[in-house]
This record gives C-alpha cells, sequence and structure tokens, in this order.
C-alpha cells in the first residue's frame, strides 16, 4: 500500500490504463503539459507523449466531439471537462449523442469513453464553477455515473470506467484532491455499482456520496460518542449502476434512513434513493427519511455562506441528532 | 421442481400465504427462507426446498390457498419447470413488481405506527397498546416492539400453537389500554397466554372432566435408575427421570386399552392405532407447549428419554417445527419437579384423556412379604388422569390405571436400559 493524495490517484489510475491498453487516449484543457489545473494529471504527458495525452482548445464540445469519435473509431478516451460546471455548454453531445448511440445503432457503436470532471463546492469558486452536478447526469439513460470518495476508489473505479464498454460520467470532487488514502499496490481494479458500508451501526443508515462521506463519518462517530446514537454510513460509489442490494440491507437494520446529498435539494440523488426505499422498504421504516442537501440556491462566493450552504458535518450531526428518537 | 402449500397439522385443510421473501427470477439456495404462511393456528417460515431460480409465483401474498397447491416454481436444473401447472395466474403481477407485492401487512386502526412497527405488530400478533413506546411522544419504535417481544419470550416461539382453536382469533373492538401503576403492574397476554386461554376454556366447556388417581410404587423404577442412572448422565448427557418409564408404561397399557388413545370427533370416538404421545412442557413460567413424540408406542424407554429430552430442550430454546405440534393423541402432564401430590389436568382437544404424573417420594408402605404385612419404605407417586366422561367411563379409564400402575410396579425395567 502506498499512501496518495485523490489528486495523484487520478494520475496513478489512468497511467496504470494507458500502461495496459495503447487505444487509451486522454485529452482536454491543460492537462498535459500543465499538469491540469488542479495538478491531478501530473506526469501524464512526460510518460505518454502528445500523441496519446492531448491539450485542446477551450471547448469543451471539441474535447467532447473529439472523444466521442475516437470512442466510436476504436481507442478509449478520456476526456476531462476541467468544471463540471461546464457540462452544461457540452449537453447535446452529452446527452443526446454519447448516451444514446449505443442503444440507436442497435449495438452496432459502443461509446468506451470516461468523461472525468472536477465537481462540488468548497473552493470559493463561485455560482459558476462550484457546482455538484451528479444528480444531472444521473437522469439520462445511457449514462453511467461515479463519484469515488477516497484516493483508492478513485483509481480503482477510473480503472473500472476505462475499462467499461459503455461511457461513464467521473465526478472527481474538488475539495478532495488534497486528502490522502492508501491505495493498493499494483493493479487495481474496482467495481462499479457496488456500495460500501464505512462505518457499521444499529440505529440508522447514512447514505452519502464524494466529500459528504468523511463528513458523514465524522458526523457519525460524534453521534456515537456524543449522544450513543449508533449510524452506519454507505458510501454509494455510483450512482448508476446504484447498489439498492446494500442500501436495502442497511435500511433493514437500522430502519433510518438518511442521505446526505452536496447537489441542490431539488431532484438531488438522495430524492431518487429515498423513493425507491419508500416504495420497496416502506415496511421497513421506523423514521421517516431524512434528507441533508445543499439548499435550492446558486452556490455563494463568500466563504461563510458556501460553508452554510454545503452539508456540513454539524448540520448531519445535530438533524440525525434531533430526528433520530 | 414444484413448492407446495405444506400440511399445517392435521385439521389444517387451507392456510394464508403473508409474504414472499423472494421474487420471480430470484436465485433460492435450499433452506433459504422462501415465504411465511399464517393460519387460524400458527404463523410459519417456509424454506426453500431446492436450491435454483425461482420461475414462477403463482399465488399471490394475501391469498388463501388449500394444502397441496402449488404455491411456485423453482427451476432446479433437474426437473421440468414449464409444466403447465406451473403458469403464472393471470393475476400474478409481472416479475418486476413481484418484491413490492408482499409486504402489505393490514393496518392497525387506532395508533400511529411507523411502517415498521406496523409489520411487526401484525407479524406477531401483539396489541401496540401494550407497547411502552419510548420515542418522541411516546412513539414506539422498532426497539420498544423488539425489546417487548423478547420481555416475553414465550411470544418468539415460531410454532406457538400448544392447541388449535375452535375459530381464529377474533378481532376485538379497541378499548382503552390497562395501565400499570398505583401498585399494580398490567401484563399483557401474550400469544401463548391468549390460546392457552381459549383452549382451557373450551376443553372444560366441550369435555365434562372426571379426574381418577392411582398410587404406584416406583420401587422398581428407582432401583435402576439408581444402578444406572449415573452412567445414563454420563453418556446422554442429561438425567434418567421417571417421565419415559411413565410413558413407556402408558404406551404399553394403550394396546390393552385402546379407546384411551382417540380423538373425539362429530359424535364419533375416533381410535387411533399408534401413540402420539404429547408431553407438556413448561416455558419457565412464561407459558406452555406439548410438543409430541411422533409414534412413541414404537419406541423403547430408552428412546422416549431422548425425544422427551429433545422436545424440551427445542421448546425452551424456540425451535419446535410445526411438526413437532401435530397428531398428538394421548398426553402427559409433569408436575413431580414442584412436589405437589396430585394435578388434576385439563384434556389436550380433541384428545380424551391426559395423565397427570406429580411427584413421587418417600412414603410408609404395606407391603406383604411372605403373607405377613409389613411396613416398608417405598418411592410413591400419584398418577392422575382426567377422561372426557363423553367418550370414555369411569371403569374403563379405572381399570387403565389399575394396569398402568401394575406395569410401573412389576416390569423388568433393567431389560429395558442398556
Amino acid at each position: 500500500m502506498a499512501e496518495l493524495t485523490y489528486r495523484e490517484a487520478v494520475a496513478a489510475g489512468i497511467a496504470q490504463e494507458m500502461e495496459r491498453d495503447e487505444t487509451v487516449v486522454f485529452l482536454g484543457e491543460d492537462i498535459a503539459k500543465a499538469g491540469g489545473v488542479f495538478k491531478a494529471t501530473v506526469g501524464l504527458y512526460d510518460k505518454f507523449g502528445p500523441d496519446r495525452v492531448r491539450d485542446t482548445p477551450i471547448s469543451e464540445q471539441a474535447i467532447l466531439g473529439a472523444a466521442m469519435g475516437a470512442a466510436m473509431t476504436g481507442l478509449r478516451p478520456i476526456a476531462e471537462i476541467m468544471f463540471s460546471d461546464f457540462l452544461a455548454v457540452c449537453w447535446d453531445i452529452v446527452s443526446n449523442q454519447i448516451a444514446k448511440s449505443r442503444y440507436m445503432t442497435d449495438g452496432q457503436v459502443s461509446m468506451p469513453l470516461v468523461i472525468r470532471t472536477a465537481n462540488g463546492g468548497g473552493a470559493r469558486f463561485g455560482a459558476q464553477h462550484s457546482q455538484s452536478v451528479e444528480n444531472w447526469s444521473m437522469m439520462i439513460p445511457g449514462l453511467k455515473v461515479v463519484a469515488p470518495s477516497s484516493p483508492a476508489d478513485v483509481k480503482g473505479l477510473l480503472a473500472a470506467a476505462i475499462r467499461d464498454p459503455d461511457p461513464v460520467m467521473f465526478f472527481e470532487q474538488k475539495s478532495l484532491y488534497a486528502t490522502k488514502g492508501e491505495v493498493p499496490d499494483g493493479e487495481h481494479v474496482e467495481e462499479m455499482g457496488k456500495a460500501r458500508v464505512v462505518r457499521d451501526g444499529d440505529d440508522v443508515t447514512i447514505v452519502a456520496l464524494a466529500a459528504m462521506v468523511p463528513r458523514a463519518v465524522e458526523a457519525a462517530d460524534r453521534l456515537q460518542a456524543e449522544e450513543g446514537i449508533s449510524a452506519s454510513v454507505v458510501d454509494l460509489r455510483s450512482l448508476v449502476p446504484l447498489d439498492t442490494t446494500t442500501i436495502f440491507n442497511e435500511v433493514g437494520k437500522t430502519g433510518r434512513l438518511v442521505t446526505v446529498e452536496e447537489n441542490p435539494r431539488l431532484c438531488g440523488w438522495g430524492a431518487e434513493v429515498s423513493s425507491i426505499v419508500a416504495e420497496e422498504r416502506f415496511w421497513d421504516l421506523d423514521m421517516p427519511i431524512l434528507r441533508i442537501t445543499t439548499p435550492h440556491i446558486p452556490l455563494p462566493s463568500s466563504e461563510e455562506l458556501e460553508d452554510i450552504a454545503l452539508p456540513s458535518v454539524a448540520r448531519i450531526f445535530e438533524t440525525v441528532r434531533n430526528e433520530v428518537d | 421442481m414444484d413448492v407446495l402449500m405444506p400440511q399445517l397439522g392435521e385439521t389444517v385443510a387451507e392456510g394464508t400465504l403473508t409474504i414472499w421473501h423472494k421474487a420471480v427470477g430470484d436465485t433460492v439456495e435450499n433452506g433459504e427462507l422462501l415465504f411465511e404462511i399464517g393460519t387460524d393456528k400458527v404463523e410459519m417460515e417456509v424454506p426453500a426446498p431446492v436450491s435454483g431460480v425461482l420461475t414462477a409465483i403463482n399465488v399471490e401474498a394475501g391469498a388463501t390457498v388449500d394444502v397441496g397447491a402449488v404455491l411456485a416454481v423453482i427451476d432446479d436444473g433437474k426437473s421440468d419447470a414449464a409444466s403447465p401447472a406451473t403458469t403464472p395466474v393471470a393475476s400474478a403481477p409481472a416479475a418486476s413488481n413481484a418484491s413490492a407485492v408482499s409486504r402489505t401487512p393490514t393496518r392497525h386502526p387506532s395508533l400511529r405506527l411507523s411502517p415498521v412497527v406496523r409489520k411487526l405488530v401484525v407479524e406477531n400478533n401483539l396489541d401496540p397498546a401494550h407497547i411502552p413506546g419510548t420515542g418522541r411522544d411516546g412513539r414506539i419504535k422498532k426497539s420498544d416492539v423488539l425489546a417487548y417481544m423478547k420481555g416475553a419470550p414465550a411470544v418468539q416461539v415460531q410454532t406457538t400453537a400448544l392447541f388449535e382453536p375452535l375459530k381464529p382469533p377474533q378481532s376485538t373492538p379497541p378499548v382503552a389500554p390497562l395501565k400499570s401503576g398505583a401498585g399494580r403492574t398490567v401484563v399483557p397476554f401474550n400469544r401463548i397466554r391468549q390460546m392457552t386461554a381459549e383452549h382451557m376454556v373450551r376443553s372444560k366447556t366441550v369435555s365434562p372432566h372426571v379426574a381418577q388417581g392411582v398410587e404406584v410404587d416406583f420401587s422398581s423404577v428407582d432401583k435402576v435408575r439408581k444402578e444406572k442412572g449415573g452412567v445414563w448422565r454420563a453418556r446422554e448427557g442429561f438425567s434418567l427421570t421417571y417421565l419415559p418409564f411413565i410413558a413407556r408404561a402408558v404406551c404399553d397399557v394403550i394396546k390393552e386399552f385402546p379407546n384411551i388413545n382417540s380423538h373425539v370427533e362429530a359424535d364419533n370416538l375416533v381410535v387411533y392405532d399408534q401413540v402420539n404421545l404429547a408431553i407438556a412442557v413448561d416455558l419457565n413460567f412464561q407459558g406452555l407447549v406439548a410438543p409430541v413424540i411422533q409414534n412413541a408406542s414404537a419406541m423403547t424407554a430408552v428412546e422416549i428419554a431422548r425425544a422427551v429430552a429433545d422436545l424440551a430442550g427445542r421448546a425452551r430454546s424456540g425451535e419446535l417445527t410445526q411438526e413437532d405440534h401435530q397428531g398428538a393423541t394421548y398426553t402427559i402432564s409433569n408436575n413431580g419437579s414442584f412436589g405437589t401430590l396430585f394435578t388434576t389436568p385439563i384434556i389436550n382437544q380433541p384428545q380424551v384423556a391426559i395423565l397427570s404424573a406429580d411427584a413421587i417420594t418417600k412414603r410408609p408402605w404395606v407391603v406383604n412379604v411372605g403373607g405377613e404385612d409389613m411396613m416398608a419404605i417405598r418411592p410413591i407417586g400419584v398418577l392422575t388422569q382426567s377422561f372426557d366422561h363423553r367418550a370414555i367411563d369411569g371403569a374403563y379409564s379405572a381399570a387403565f390405571l389399575r394396569r398402568l400402575k401394575e406395569i410401573i410396579e412389576t416390569k423388568d425395567w433393567g431389560a429395558a436400559l442398556p
């Protein structure tokens, strides 16, 4: 095991797959010589050269159009969209072209591409560079949606995404880039669509994703220490496929479900999880389902206001403490 | 392979399928929980009979079906799963909905309960009015129900039926719950208590009970217990009691007095060849069950002893199965350990007689040695039989008891034990 940062794990995952498979190519804005604006792709250009690691003009449509064409003609491209907010300018190509091609060609054209993007708030980047938009992708049939919470998962799930024959949206949470964690040595591949119970508990199940996972775990530790409330924490890891089995198992055990989402409240992924649990595990519930989310607002640039808007350890702790009787 | 509605008891012809735990398309393991059924007598979890894939569900949750009906089909890779009988009924939901079909317990009328509490209350036949709620505003939480059930362990015995109720339990109109306090504690009847109460009243109502007792000298049994009890305990892991000797003797006497081993059914006495012997077992003052030694008449005293130990152990650990409750033809109740002189037991319907064995104590006893009466010290106990005077008369029962006494006192019990 080696300790890597979340950002180092990105480069490690890409390098692992580029070494293994020469059809894997990587393109995006400032990802090559500059090593990425978040320094998540440092070293790849030197190692794999300009043919396989390409800087592009500032055009998200061009990046994804090129990636789509490459994927249709035998390569396995990884495309970086610098900020996930910018997915909006390429939404036609993502939602109408990339996501639909396998279906509309009756399987003749597959789309083995990964769209990596820096997602989420906490870096004081303001309303246009801080959004958590994983729920945008979740609602489009044809896309897989992954959002890792740890360096090990970054590497392992990125490898799985690159190997997948269909398009995968890979959301790296900006606020996690500097975090560190153990990453297995050698080839490391995780399975997409498996949630992980990162903390065992009996009284309440907290389901979280990406940057909300460490916050949920910290809140759960406080709940145990200060309130004697035993919370299990589930890291979803991917929204599509969604591991309902693990969610149902945990809810079956505790009877209480709390979701913690960084995306804005309306139509956030927690609404979908809540709906599924309410429909399929109603008779296991011992308390109304709770959603802890960012409010339905553009994210403020102000440090104080952004910290209030995003779900915090204190908010998770207080909400669960107040509602779990 | 077809999954059939199991036989739930001799007198039960149908049951309600309450919950499917698997949906069409699911892989099931042999022994894995497949569905639950309920009757007026018992609630029961039924495991999958084979491993395979559940390919059809023919009966929706909530439906009442006859014993032997084909409920589902499991493709175990061997049998032909596509036989016509296995076609899903038209009203069965699509496979994708099957998992959502099952879990619809009936609503409790008066209290606001969470879904899981509602389900637990229905499944365990609890009255939520009796469950103390520790949540906000006295809300009953799942943990409260579990604690309540734990506090009354008898409720958790899966197959609670000591006796069959005459009719399904009636839903009573809601009444103000009794409250503990002011020097009194309200202990609600749990399921075993309710069924026991119902049965006892009914048995006393339908059967004119007559009790007869006979004093028995247990010297010959005692001799064997003294000689072999230590070895027995070391070998078998439990004590050699008087009960298996009495049970064996009862089976012997029934051969001569077969009408004792019978049921009353609609002005008929139905006499059985085989003795299925129910043994009343107290659940640490939390209730009473009477599991059955099937075909005790074919067993030796040793085999009966082992069967009694097995049933009593499983009764106390809540591991009795439906089979353990079926088909009793005669019952023995054993109160001896508490030192009682005699007990007049209530008949386990629809049987016609029940025997109580009470304390066996050393007493001065007149014996005849060489033509002379003498005082001796002998272990003496009273065996009391209650019989149904509709079915049997006093002379028949008395003759039965006289012969029972004779066999216990004179049989070569040493030869019966290894």
